[in-house]
């Protein structure tokens, strides 16, 4: 049973001052076991605050990111999953799924996490699964103004994998569950 | 043959004091020049007990067993001041171990014909292991279990005790010890078994999100919430983890990275995670793995394969039947209580008071603290599992288990014994080297430091040992 928290887009210190106490309240130490953030943090005092949380910290770089030794794309493998991460900015048209598609055929993972449209989607795509953890902020993003704060908490236990998705509504935090089972034959198909 | 030898003298009692006489008068090389017919001549400790034995094949045993054990006692205060080492010692040592052997074969019947009984005389079985299992015939576990109360006295309850309490353990473990995402995947797979076949036919496309409840997400802070109290049991997990890999390092059945050793340490694990669950109140306690330690090496390595094989399940039940007097000792609250650990400290300085004044005051005003607290309390909550290696703590427990008056009872009387034995150093040493002693105490013939400990009365009016 590992915990993976997914988040990004915080846009701090530029767009929002900080996560929404509700958020805040709720991410102690002690639970997760890694953290993949997208990008566009800004700046450092976030990446140390989430470093408190988890020791295991992954972040790939944003275009507004301040420190600029972050990775454009990141893979690891959790489990028996393997994850790839990257902001987004990078990939034309943005938060198209089929050029996201295209990535993540090259990062050849199972689940591909990208940010940059403030949105949180989750997509099934080829046997692969497609996840946008939104804006942990709700900064407003080149595209809207309206944007709800979201994050995304993976449960990975063998092959199986629970997408856990938080999302401050009205002032509410609304947690809704997603399943996933990676079939032990998946293969990408070829174009 | 040694039996036949008893049953022709007129006068058992006589036979033996003519018998005293007779090792007053040898040298310590005469020893070898006897065969083992004329053995029970010479009286030494080993003696009384073998002798006893033979008187308990009859049914009015009782009365010469007293006897027996009266004129045992009188010889033994001449012998414990000549020390740790028994007199016999000197007679050679393969003199020795072949009447021990004849002593434990002697005795192994005895409690294997006790043990077969249809009605077990309890009594009768706490007497007999009062003075020690032998190491061979697989008696240990049997008989532990016995005197714990987990098998009842009557034999053919047996069967289904063990098959029930085995299947209450199983099932304590399914509802207490598994991770949330095992409960939800279990929850899950019951009640969408259909739906999940639909959406596994491979079709791309937005993934379906289920609405849930707040108490069912792995951040939820609620009380109730399975994820919440998950967390909270890993410190506790961790700790006992820590604990287990610190048990017994000098054993490959404890420590080490086999996986023989690795299966042990994680049974030992669930239940101990098992009784913090249960517990609340308790928790887990730093020790509680060395008091676990014991009962689980005697049941697992039980010759009968059924038996080891459920020692986890076996051990969690004695691990609790055991612990159930003295849980109050681990419960911090409770320190200064009428039950708790303080009061249990005085009542064995009021032993050791009653039973020797003068080494009483040397450590209570000579040495100015209560020195109690500062050992005492390891002896007492951890049963002497720290104290000595484990061979010897079998034996002891094995005198503590089969007291009838309990095992708490046995244990402060042990603990008066192991100053009494250490006496002379302890009048001469100040509070340092005192200290330093007892907490690391000097390796001692077992079986003397329980016969001391069987001597000590708690009755102040009565008999007194003096040294």
């Amino acid at each position: 049973m590992v915990l993976v928290l997914a988040l990004g887009d915080l846009h701090i210190p530029h767009r929002a001052a900080d996560l929404p106490p509700k958020f805040k309240s709720m991410l102690v130490p002690g639970k997760i076991q890694h953290i993949i953030c997208t990008g566009n943090l800004c700046i450092k005092e976030v990446q140390d605050y989430l470093k408190t949380l988890c020791p295991d910290l992954h972040i790939t770089i944003g275009e507004y990111d301040e420190e600029t030794r972050y990775p454009e794309t990141k893979t690891l493998t959790i489990g028996q999953f393997k994850l790839g991460l990257c902001h987004g900015h990078q990939v034309i048209p943005w938060g198209d799924l089929d050029s996201l598609a295209m990535l993540q055929r090259q990062l050849d993972v199972d689940i591909l996490v990208t940010g940059h449209t403030h949105q949180f989607t989750a997509y099934k795509h080829e046997g692969g699964v497609v996840i946008n953890p939104g804006s942990a902020t709700g900064a407003y993003s080149s595209i809207t103004y309206d944007v709800n704060p979201s994050f995304v908490l993976m449960d990975i236990d063998g092959l199986r994998v629970v997408v856990y998705v938080y999302e401050l509504i009205d002032g509410e935090v609304k947690v809704d569950k997603i399943d996933f089972k990676k079939t032990a034959t998946t293969t990408h198909s070829a174009h | 043959m040694l039996k036949g030898k008893k049953l022709n003298l007129p006068d058992r009692l006589g036979s033996l004091l003519a018998g005293f006489e007779d090792k007053d008068g040898d040298s310590g090389g005469s020893g070898s020049a006897l065969d083992l017919g004329e053995e029970l001549e010479i009286i030494q400790p080993n003696r009384f007990r073998s002798g006893r034995e033979s008187e308990s094949d009859d049914e009015d045993g009782e009365v010469q067993e007293e006897a027996m054990v009266k004129r045992k006692l009188e010889v033994d205060e001449e012998l414990e001041h000549h020390g740790r080492q028994p007199r016999h010692q000197k007679d050679g040592s393969d003199h020795i171990s072949v009447v021990k052997t004849i002593e434990d074969d002697e005795k192994r019947s005895d409690i294997e014909y006790e043990i077969s009984q249809k009605m077990i005389n309890v009594g009768k079985l706490q007497r007999i292991v009062g003075t020690g299992l032998p190491d061979g015939g697989n008696l240990r576990p049997t008989v532990w279990k016995l005197l714990l109360g987990y098998l009842p006295p009557s034999r053919d309850l047996w069967e289904k005790e063990l098959i029930e309490n085995r299947q209450k353990y199983a099932k304590l473990k399914e509802e207490l010890l598994l991770t949330p995402s095992e409960l939800a995947r279990i929850k899950e797979e019951a009640l969408h078994s259909n739906e999940h076949n639909n959406a596994d036919s491979g079709t791309d496309g937005p993934l379906i999100r289920h609405e849930i409840s707040h108490e069912d997400h792995p951040l939820s802070l609620g009380k109730a919430s399975v994820w919440h109290q998950y967390f909270e049991h890993i410190d506790i997990a961790e700790q006992i983890d820590r604990d287990l890999q610190r048990t017994h390092p000098e054993m490959k059945f404890f420590s080490g990275e086999s996986s023989f050793s690795r299966r042990h340490r994680e049974s030992m694990r669930n239940i101990l995670l098992l009784f913090s669950k249960l517990n609340p109140a308790i928790r887990y306690v730093q020790g509680m793995n060395e008091v676990l330690a014991p009962i689980y090496y005697v049941f697992s390595t039980d010759t009968d394969v059924q038996n080891a094989s459920n020692a986890e399940a076996d051990s969690f039940a004695c691990f609790v039947l055991l612990l159930s007097d003295s849980v109050d000792h681990f419960c911090e609250q409770l320190d200064n209580s009428s039950v708790g650990i303080l009061f249990t400290l005085s009542r064995l300085a009021e032993l050791l008071k009653a039973n020797d004044e003068e080494l009483w005051r040397h450590l209570e005003f000579t040495t100015k603290a209560s020195l109690m607290e500062y050992y005492a309390f390891r002896w007492i909550t951890l049963l002497l599992t720290q104290e000595f290696n484990l061979q010897s703590i079998l034996r002891i427990w094995d005198s503590l288990l089969s007291n009838p008056f309990g095992v708490q009872e046995m244990l402060l009387r042990v603990c008066c014994a192991m100053l009494l034995c250490a006496k002379s150093r302890l009048l001469s040493g100040d509070f340092a080297a005192n200290l330093r002693l007892l907490q690391h105490y000097p390796d001692i013939d077992i079986e003397h430091l329980l016969k001391v400990a069987q001597d000590i009365s708690p009755d102040t009016s009565s008999f007194c040992l003096t040294l």
